[in-house]
């Protein structure tokens, strides 16, 4: 043991030492006044931005401050301030992300406490909210269960993952492979395009045309289906899975496919023999990625369901469709208070954990395949 | 050369079978269509086509398609038609049958011959199982066609001898659902036919390499038109039910508008439109002839404005850090999975963030300025991902030879990267402020509005803003209270349900007419952002 972390952290110190030392030169190389404008730059904001989170009224001060220091930078010390002030912008980014994941588990929170649970005399926090299906906040015992929104959501996901995974990669093949130039130029901005239709027109349509029509034809009762949703979902999700599937596609090396065709296959036989199975990785990416904008999707969800959480019977009955996670956060938001609130922000954070862990999946994935077909090349 | 004009020779002599297989892709297509037309009630089931009711004509086709397949399958394996069969259809096209049939004498067996759950199940196995038989081992032309044909003739009789006829209804049982021949006949058709197009597309091909690329072919470009056709119907229709909302009341001349007045820095100066556009330029209100949207396309305008200048500053710096200054490792690598987190996280996620963090820190109610900052999170990944994409796509020489001439590291990125990325930049926030224009989750809990919103609500955000003594010494009312947004607009009116049209005198053409407005505002973006695409790329390959 100790002698495989030995050389590990004589390392480490080198890099720390490494990294000082750097620190060292650059302060010294820096011209003072320079270098106490970046400090005051820093603090100043730093200071900002600790009166925001306590949402000090005084907050306009230490940021005027910071205004006025990188002002007097950008005029004299142009170069450094430049770098700092990006810096400063790169750590926001990442800091919006850690300020997200925070506030909405502290907002959960209070409701993942009530719904606690004892096992073999331990208390778990918030396994009820998985292990009863009874979701009221309205009459005792009031319950915040989780799982009818996740078997909606699940359900959703799965229709419009049938729905865009299929389509979403042939048309790609046919964009990346397939289509004469003009067909091409045609196409993928109408690809793009149907990205863009806001998510609450396709709800508009699918609330006052597609569910009627699916109650008038399947003799429903009530209106809002799983089927349909899912449907108009797989929609909306095409273009991201067609998009990355095609960047994929693009990706495998020409030099593959023409020594393929130079054997005398068809482009089809090529297709399905080289540049697919080398894009599989890609194209699984952007199937997944497609999942995650499907799990995402709110407001066509919200105003085509039927906004009661509830299960349907039997568990596969798709022509019934209650709530997602999504759309029980948009619903109930109005008149949610303390607890509820609080499940809304367990919903959200139900949400936000799955499609991260997508998103992060998906790029491990994009980055093998780059990975495997940059040494082949 | 000699094998080229051997094989147009062969060809030639079997040009009469081969138009049996083109007649066959013909028919399958003429039966999409029906089965379009059928499903989107152009055509009722019931509905006489040359003397004969549509049901029963597609059961003609049905069955005239299914023998075609069939024989030109059998015809091949004879070795009457000259084809280059391989030695099997191959197990995916085997799956796929196999579970086709098992599906269909699934429910033939418990629906219609009344077998019980281990009784059709056991038919459907046995079925399945010889479909896969029949698909995988026969060679190609026998393999990729009989299962197909034989669907197409089955649901050809049923259809034909009234078994599924036009009174037809199925309820499975616990669903609450009717599954009515108006529904099935229709999507059955559709569904044979793409079997059958498929697999005469093979047959014309001659089955083997060049059979398979035709079959693919087919069902590939069906696949790519369907979705274009599914984008042009979405618009044409939105705009077809807009448009008559948008457009009421519109008069043009000089002096018919209403007026403007812009007050900068003491000065005012009045502009009289010269178009009088009530839906666009009217709030609502008691008394006005044509109710309009205006206050919410004004918020609409603050929110992308507020959010543009929140996230493109942000995302623009961190880009230029992290592709200029920062050097390739754990940080990068970090940051770029945190931006791509960022970017895929639900747009509802978003609302609750701003909820929880900048709700209680504007005043405690909802207000535009959460709106603008919420939706510049959602922005500001976007423009950070599209900006590094744009300057990693600067050619290392521009840098090396700014570099050579002296200058410092930072006079490289202002006048030779930035400039020469700015396209690409440029495009990718005008596709991502489409995006954020449309988006009603995030400002559903941060700034709302209302279902109708008279033109005095009008949001004046620049004419807001005063100064006071006490900190934070700016205040802006406009930007502390909520206002009406497009999206949120749309959302507000289809949840408030029926019962509106008190307030307008049409609530159907007015939510129709928002939903155009909301569409040309965020479309516009997309088409200005695409053509810029274009014009930039065209211009780098000259």
């Amino acid at each position: 043991m100790a002698s495989v972390t030995e050389p590990d952290s004589t390392e480490s110190r080198h890099a720390i030492q490494r990294r000082l030392d750097r620190a060292r030169d650059f302060v010294e190389d820096t011209e003072p006044e320079a270098l106490a404008v970046v400090v005051v730059g820093s603090v100043s904001l730093l200071a900002a931005f600790l009166g925001f989170l306590l949402s000090s009224s005084l907050t306009i001060l230490p940021f005027s401050v910071f205004l006025a220091t990188s002002g007097y930078g950008w005029v004299r010390h142009q170069e450094l301030t430049a770098r700092a002030l990006t810096l400063t912008m790169t750590a926001s980014t990442i800091l919006i992300l850690g300020l997200i994941t925070v506030f909405i588990f502290v907002e959960a929170w209070p409701t993942v406490t009530y719904e606690s649970t004892t096992v073999f005399g331990v208390s778990v926090p918030g396994l009820r909210l998985f292990l009863e299906t009874k979701w009221d906040a309205a009459s005792p015992p009031i319950r915040y269960s989780m799982v009818p929104m996740i078997h909606g959501t699940v359900m959703v996901t799965l229709i419009a993952t049938a729905v865009a995974g299929p389509l979403g990669v042939a048309a790609a093949l046919f964009l990346s492979e397939i289509a004469p130039v003009p067909v091409r130029e045609l196409v993928k901005p109408g690809v793009e395009i149907l990205a863009g239709i806001p998510s609450i027109v396709y709800g508009f349509i699918g609330f006052t045309i597609l569910s009627p029509w699916a109650s008038d034809q399947f003799d429903l009762v009530g209106q809002g289906t799983y089927l349909f949703v899912g449907i108009v979902v797989g929609l909306m999700a095409l273009p991201t899975v067609v998009s990355v599937a095609e960047d994929a596609l693009n990706s495998v090396p020409e030099s593959m496919k023409s020594g393929s065709l130079a054997l005398g296959t068809t482009d089809w036989q090529t297709m399905t023999s080289i540049t697919l199975p080398a894009a599989f990785s890609g194209v699984s990416a952007a199937v997944l990625l497609g999942v995650g904008r499907a799990i995402g999707e709110t407001m066509a969800a919200t105003v085509m369901l039927r906004n009661n959480p509830r299960i349907p019977e039997p568990l596969y009955n798709v022509f019934y469709g209650y709530e997602t996670l999504t759309s029980l956060i948009a619903a109930n938001y109005g008149e949610a208070t303390g607890l509820q609130m609080n499940a809304l922000f367990v919903a959200g954070v139900i949400l936000f954990v799955t499609v991260l862990f997508i998103s992060i999946g998906s790029q491990m994935i994009e980055a093998r395949m780059k990975r495997k077909l940059g040494g082949s090349e | 050369m000699a094998s080229a004009t051997e094989n147009s020779v062969v060809r030639d002599r079997t040009t009469g079978t081969k138009t049996v297989a083109a007649v066959a892709v013909g028919l399958s297509a003429v039966l999409f269509a029906l089965g379009l037309a059928a499903l989107f009630g152009v055509v009722s089931i019931t509905d006489p086509i040359a003397g004969l009711p549509s049901v029963s004509i597609n059961g003609l086709l049905l069955t005239a398609l299914g023998v075609a397949v069939v024989s030109f399958g059998v015809g091949s394996r004879l070795e009457f038609v000259e084809t280059e069969p391989l030695p099997s259809a191959g197990l995916i096209a085997g799956l796929a049958f196999s579970g086709i049939w098992f599906a269909v004498a699934g429910l033939v067996g418990s629906q219609m011959l009344g077998l019980g759950t281990a009784g059709s199940l056991a038919l459907a196995l046995v079925t399945g199982a010889g479909v896969f038989a029949v698909t995988v081992v026969p060679r190609e032309d026998v393999g990729s066609t009989l299962p197909a044909g034989a669907l197409s003739l089955l649901a050809g009789v049923a259809f034909l001898t009234g078994l599924v006829g036009p009174g037809w209804a199925w309820e499975p049982a616990g669903l609450r659902a009717t599954f009515s021949a108006g529904l099935t006949i229709p999507a059955v058709t559709l569904f044979t036919s793409l079997l059958t197009g498929w697999s005469s597309a093979k047959a014309y091909g001659g089955f083997g390499a060049r059979g398979r690329h035709l079959g693919a072919y087919v069902l590939v470009y069906l696949n790519a038109l369907s979705i274009v056709a599914v984008l042009f119907v979405l618009v044409a229709f939105t705009v077809l039910k807009g448009l008559p909302g948008l457009i009421n009341g519109v008069t043009f001349g000089s002096g018919v508008g209403p007026s403007n007045t812009i007050n900068l820095f003491g000065l005012s100066y009045t502009i009289v439109w010269p178009v009088n556009w009530p839906f666009v330029m009217n709030g609502v209100a008691l008394l006005n002839d044509v109710n309009g949207v205006l206050p919410a396309i004004v918020g609409t305008f603050w929110l992308v404005v507020g959010a543009v200048l929140f996230a493109v500053p942000l995302g623009v710096g961190a880009a230029v850090f992290l592709t200029e200054y920062a050097e390739r490792g754990r940080f990068t690598q970090i940051v770029e999975i945190a931006t791509n987190g960022l970017w895929s996280t639900p747009s509802i996620v978003f609302g609750l963030f701003g909820f929880a963090f900048l709700v209680p820190r504007f005043g405690g109610q909802k207000s535009l300025l959460s709106g603008m900052i919420t939706l510049g999170f959602m922005l500001l990944p976007l423009v950070v991902i599209t900006s590094r994409e744009a300057m990693l796509a600067v050619p290392d020489e521009y840098r090396d030879a700014s570099a050579a001439l002296g200058v410092t590291k930072w006079e490289t990125v202002r006048s030779v990267v930035i400039p020469a990325a700015l396209p690409g930049v440029v495009t990718g926030i005008i596709l991502g402020v489409g995006r954020i224009a449309g988006e009603t989750a995030p400002i559903l809990l941060t700034m709302a509005g209302g279902t109708f919103v008279p033109g005095s609500q009008t949001a004046d955000v620049v004419g807001g803003f005063t100064f006071t003594t006490s900190p934070p010494f700016v205040a802006n009312p406009e930007l502390m209270q909520a206002t009406a947004a497009l999206p949120y607009q749309l959302y507000a009116l289809i949840s408030a349900g029926v019962g509106l049209s008190g307030n307008v005198g049409s609530a159907g053409q007015f939510k129709w007419a928002t939903a155009l407005v909301l569409l040309v505002v965020v479309l516009s973006f997309y088409a200005v952002g695409i053509v810029t695409r274009y014009y930039f790329r065209r211009k780098l390959h000259q």
